[in-house]
């Protein structure tokens, strides 16, 4: 039985093994001025794996990465996307593109893939991988709603959660927050009960003074460690620096 | 003390360009451009903020300005921030806030406009390259020395002094200055195409504002930062054209604590 695992690229951009297939996810793989990882970039473009699909939750450019990842080598390969992000991943070469609506779900060499709600500025979906009794959910950068305690009751025990945890804010749109914190996610942890959690999205920053014009955000991922310990005290915690493989 | 080091940086279409920067502190780095007024109207303002808050400061200056040499072929302002940009790439600095005063102020956009990765975000302090009807830069070539120091300061009087009475070396500096300005940003010190092309800039702004500026006036600093999307506007009282001269400690706290300021400030 091959082993589930989760490398974190950078930032929401992971590689996923599950049921013996590889899923890229939020694809982040350049810079643009006030948009930086904050960490490295684990991997390039033309270093990663063969992919079975790649993940894309909404189309903010630290999520949907289009022009450089078009460079991948097979823009064949399966996209399953946000609505909102389909006619960008056309228009950029891809020619295998699905949308999927909060609990839809399509399937990929045994994998089920079922898109699960999300709350942002822009409309998101979160998705839920499933290969037998695993199952991995990846949150690219959601607030935390009611309709995610559905997850588990819905689509069963998930094994690992890679979840944001900055609690980002937009300081011009009268500071508004549209990213779950360390507590809410370590909320949700409590809902999901996976055996693994890997928080991520902490370390981007739009800059000197981006940081301090444009967003607030929360770069301790510890936070969101202590706030599990006492709100889903069965969960694992790994903050794993990019590149970092880490199996279930 | 800053450390002034020469860099030849290779420029598209106009070669090897000899650049002088003098650099302050160690960090996070910030360049800092000069205006008209030259680099010592920015240096001891970049000594006090790296001294400050443990950043990096680098001050170069023009080509042309402070005695310099100014290639032939370099001749405007967007050829400054090609400059400045290339400068940046051979520097390998990364999350750099540019910071311009005046003219400075103008490369500081033009640079903001080569959408570089290495530039996070700019402060452009009392800038001057836009066309703004009603609002014309104050037109520098036809005012005496004595005008230029009542229209560039809320209190002239601790910053004038009289041209003639400068040693010949300083006469001759200032006179190429006077050169490189009118060669750099011409008579008018605008651009008519830039004010249309701010638009289109995605890169956290601050625009400060002299409240007396008599050089350009207070709207037409908002001007500018209403052209840019994500700009916020902030007016420094009791000061002229040159905040960093006259009120330091006010561009300081502009800058570094600029996320306590409300955000209805936001030109939009």
């Amino acid at each position: 039985m091959p082993k589930t695992a989760v490398t974190r690229i950078t930032h929401s951009c992971h590689l996923i093994e599950i049921g013996g297939r590889t899923f890229l996810t939020d694809p982040w793989f350049s810079t643009r001025p006030g948009y930086y990882q904050g960490e490295p970039i684990a991997i390039g473009i033309p270093d990663l794996p063969r992919l079975d699909g790649v993940l894309i939750s909404h189309e903010h450019y630290d999520h949907c990465d289009l022009d450089a990842f078009a460079a991948y080598r097979d823009r064949a390969v399966p996209l399953f996307v946000a609505g909102t992000v389909v006619e960008a991943a056309r228009k950029h070469g891809f020619t295998n593109v699905t949308a999927l609506a909060p609990w839809q779900e399509a399937e990929v060499g045994g994998v089920t893939i079922t898109a699960t709600p999300a709350e942002h500025g822009v409309y998101e979906v979160t998705f839920v991988l499933r290969s037998g009794s695993d199952a991995v959910y990846f949150a690219g950068d959601t607030l935390l709603i009611p309709e995610l305690a559905e997850i588990p009751e819905r689509l069963g025990h998930i094994s690992v959660a890679l979840l944001p945890t900055n609690g980002l804010h937009i300081r011009p749109a009268d500071d508004m927050q549209v990213v779950m914190n360390a507590d809410e996610a370590a909320e949700l942890t409590a809902v999901l009960k996976p055996e693994l959690a890997v928080p991520h999205h902490y370390a981007f920053t739009k800059g000197f003074l981006g940081d301090r014009l444009i967003t607030r955000s929360d770069k301790n991922p510890l936070r969101y460690q202590d706030a599990v310990r006492d709100l889903a005290p069965g969960t694992s915690v790994r903050i794993v620096e990019p590149g970092i493989r880490i199996e279930l | 003390m800053g450390i002034t080091t020469q860099y030849t940086v290779d420029l598209d279409e106009v070669g090897p360009v000899e650049v002088s920067v003098a650099a302050y502190g160690s960090g996070q780095p910030f360049l800092l451009l000069h205006g008209g007024a030259g680099p010592q109207s920015v240096t001891g303002f970049a000594e006090k903020f790296a001294a400050a808050h443990d950043v990096r400061v680098l001050v170069p200056t023009h080509p042309g300005f402070g005695g310099t040499v100014r290639p032939e072929s370099l001749t405007s302002v967007p050829g400054l921030a090609a400059l400045y940009g290339a400068l940046l790439d051979q520097l390998d600095l990364t999350d750099v806030t540019v910071v311009g005063n005046s003219i400075g102020g103008w490369i500081t956009a033009e640079i903001a406009l080569l959408k570089s990765p290495r530039v996070s975000g700019i402060v452009l302090v009392d800038a001057v390259g836009i066309e703004v009807s009603g609002h014309p830069v104050a037109d520098f070539f036809s005012l005496t020395m004595d005008q230029v120091f009542e229209l560039s300061f809320h209190d002239p009087e601790p910053f004038r002094v009289d041209p003639a009475t400068l040693p010949p070396a300083a006469q001759a500096i200032a006179a190429g200055n006077r050169a490189a300005i009118a060669v750099y940003a011409g008579s008018a010190m605008t651009d008519p195409t830039l004010l249309g092309r701010l638009g289109s800039l995605e890169i956290p702004t601050l625009v400060l504002w002299g409240e007396s500026d008599g050089i350009v006036d207070v709207d037409y600093g908002r001007a500018y930062a209403a052209a840019i999307p994500m700009a916020r506007f902030q007016l420094l009282p009791g000061t002229g054209h040159s905040p960093q001269l006259e009120t330091p400690d006010q561009v300081d706290h502009a800058i570094w604590d600029s996320a306590d300021t409300d955000f209805s400030a936001f030109a939009r």
